[in-house]
């Protein structure tokens, strides 16, 4: 091809992928726009992309008409945060048991587990409300918070396809050197794993923050609620106060943001390496 | 399993009624109704989104300056919590002030009950799933960088257009991948709930009811756990059954580089 057409090739593809970017992007800059505007605002045509004048107003209605709402993401946060730890304690142990002992049985265990990934949710999500209401646990953080601390067969497997990468060697190594199993795990595992297991707990964070189905199902009193499961109280009205709802929307998608502009490497990586969506 | 062939509700202790949830499925309006929705989902939806994945992850494969960047907001929508995107899907498609009626409004076209109406409201779930698809299309990135380059250079050699290379080439080459996402995709449009239950409630006219948002209000709001069980069961057998058919099934398309045709 000479290089006036591989030029016009070039310029094509640029107009393509900004052509998609409208498509993907073009929605979230509304929602910011919109999130500034007044009420009065939203109904003006033609539509304006830059409000004027702009307003914070939106957020100040949106705490007025949810006083819950600082408890809410609070609550998001904290159950978020512990998922992500027992993500990463739990999940890695497992994980390591798979990758590294010499159990004969490893690889039925490692299958049975990968099996119960394809088990669809609908079919546990019964029995799982009815035995939480006999332990107690309805109404309470448990249901979300602990079977993150007993393993997740996802996690499991990401950092086991992690964990194969790392030397066998090291680990003799460590045995000659006096360690034992755990100090494999702790001093040699772990600290070569960190961008694994950072890439398990933010995208275990990030599920957590932005599950709606669970703390849907499992909590009952508002003080308890994540602020996802509060924002839908408002949709839930019907208000038509839609500045109010679009700030509602970016403080709910503000963490994750802010997280995957600071962390997409992890993102990508986990993403390539399980080829999983969540 | 056991509840599902009891009438039980939580209250009462639940009486053994054998067949009979199965049996009253058969007739209930309400549980067809969400079963061809999401048929619908699951048979038009998912190849829809496949092959929009398809073209966007080809849009990600040029190699130019700043694709990362493109890469990166492309793949953000996937992790906009569903509750934002319903919401920012609203912003777009509510009759009343949704942007797009508000503009055909104005130019004299009138308002457009998107979500109002039963043949439009399955159609716009579908453009929220291909919006915030970025895992599927990361998975196609990374399966298209995966073909070696000098088998295009090949094919040109011989005379074949970018059609041509990418029907005989690229597609038989990514075909592990495609299977991959398919019943990932599947799987997921089977059990969708959150899209439906935030974007209408499942209607209007039961348009929008899912398999999963029947069975909810089956067991969470009418608290009849039995018959919810059963519906379950019936969604995991099809679930299982479509799965395995689509696996056994690709032995004869999908290709592996092994050779040994498995």
């Amino acid at each position: 091809m000479n290089t006036v057409g591989r030029r016009t090739t070039t310029w094509l593809q640029y107009i393509l992928l900004l052509a998609g970017l409208a498509v993907f992007v073009g929605p979230l800059l509304w929602l910011f726009s919109t999130m500034l505007k007044t009420q009065g605002q939203t109904m003006e045509f033609p539509p304006e992309w830059i409000p004027r004048p702009f307003t914070f107003e939106a957020f100040t209605r949106l705490f007025s008409s949810m006083p819950l709402a600082p408890r809410w993401l609070m609550n998001s946060l904290m159950i978020a945060l512990s998922v992500s730890l027992g993500t990463v304690l739990s999940s890695s142990l497992v994980a390591f048991g798979f990758a590294r002992t010499a159990a004969r049985s490893r690889h039925f265990w490692f299958i049975i587990l990968m099996a119960t990934m394809m088990i669809p949710y609908q079919i546990t999500l019964i029995p799982l409300y009815l035995l939480y209401k006999n332990i107690g646990w309805y109404d309470t953080w448990l249901p979300l918070i602990v079977p993150s601390f007993l393993g997740g067969a996802f996690f499991v497997f990401l950092f086991r396809q992690f964990f194969m990468t790392i030397p066998k060697e090291l680990d003799e190594a460590t045995n000659i050197d006096g360690g034992n199993m755990w100090t494999v795990y702790s001093r040699v595992i772990l600290p070569l794993s960190v961008p694994v297991l950072l890439t398990g707990a933010i995208f275990s964070f990030v599920f957590s923050w932005a599950d709606f189905f669970s703390p849907f199902i499992f909590l009952q009193t508002p003080e308890k609620y994540t602020f996802i499961v509060g924002l839908q109280l408002l949709i839930g009205t019907q208000s038509q106060d839609i500045p109010a709802l679009a700030a509602g929307s970016f403080i709910s998608l503000l963490p994750i943001a802010a997280i995957y502009f600071f962390a997409q490497r992890f993102f990508t990586e986990g993403v390539v390496l399980t080829g999983t969506k969540g | 399993m056991i509840y599902s062939f009891t009438d039980y509700n939580a209250i009462k202790t639940p009486n053994w009624i054998g067949l009979d949830n199965y049996a009253k499925l058969a007739h209930d309006f309400i549980y067809l109704k969400s079963l061809r929705n999401t048929m619908f989902f699951v048979l038009i939806g998912v190849p829809c989104n496949l092959m929009f994945q398809l073209i966007i992850a080809s849009l990600l494969n040029f190699e130019v300056k700043g694709i990362a960047f493109f890469r990166t907001f492309y793949y953000l929508p996937y992790l906009v919590p569903m509750i934002a995107t319903v919401l920012i899907f609203r912003l777009f498609f509510s009759t009343d002030f949704g942007v797009i009626n508000v503009v055909l409004d104005t130019l004299g076209i009138g308002k457009i009950g998107w979500l109002e109406q039963p043949s439009l409201i399955k159609p716009v779930i579908v453009m929220m799933n291909m919006w915030a698809a970025g895992s599927g299309i990361l998975i196609f990135v990374a399966a298209l960088k995966g073909v070696p380059r000098h088998l295009y250079e090949a094919a040109k050699i011989d005379g074949a257009g970018p059609i041509r290379s990418f029907a005989v080439i690229t597609l038989p080459l990514i075909t592990p991948a495609i299977l991959f996402s398919l019943v990932m995709q599947m799987i997921a449009n089977f059990q969708m709930f959150t899209e439906a239950f935030l974007l209408n409630k499942g209607g209007p006219d039961y348009a929008s009811m899912t398999y999963m948002l029947n069975t909810y209000n089956t067991g969470f709001r009418d608290f009849k756990f039995g018959y919810a069980m059963a519906q379950s069961w019936i969604l995991t057998l099809i679930i299982l059954a479509i799965t395995l058919v689509v696996l056994s099934t690709s032995k004869r398309w999908v290709y592996y580089e092994g050779g040994d045709g498995r």
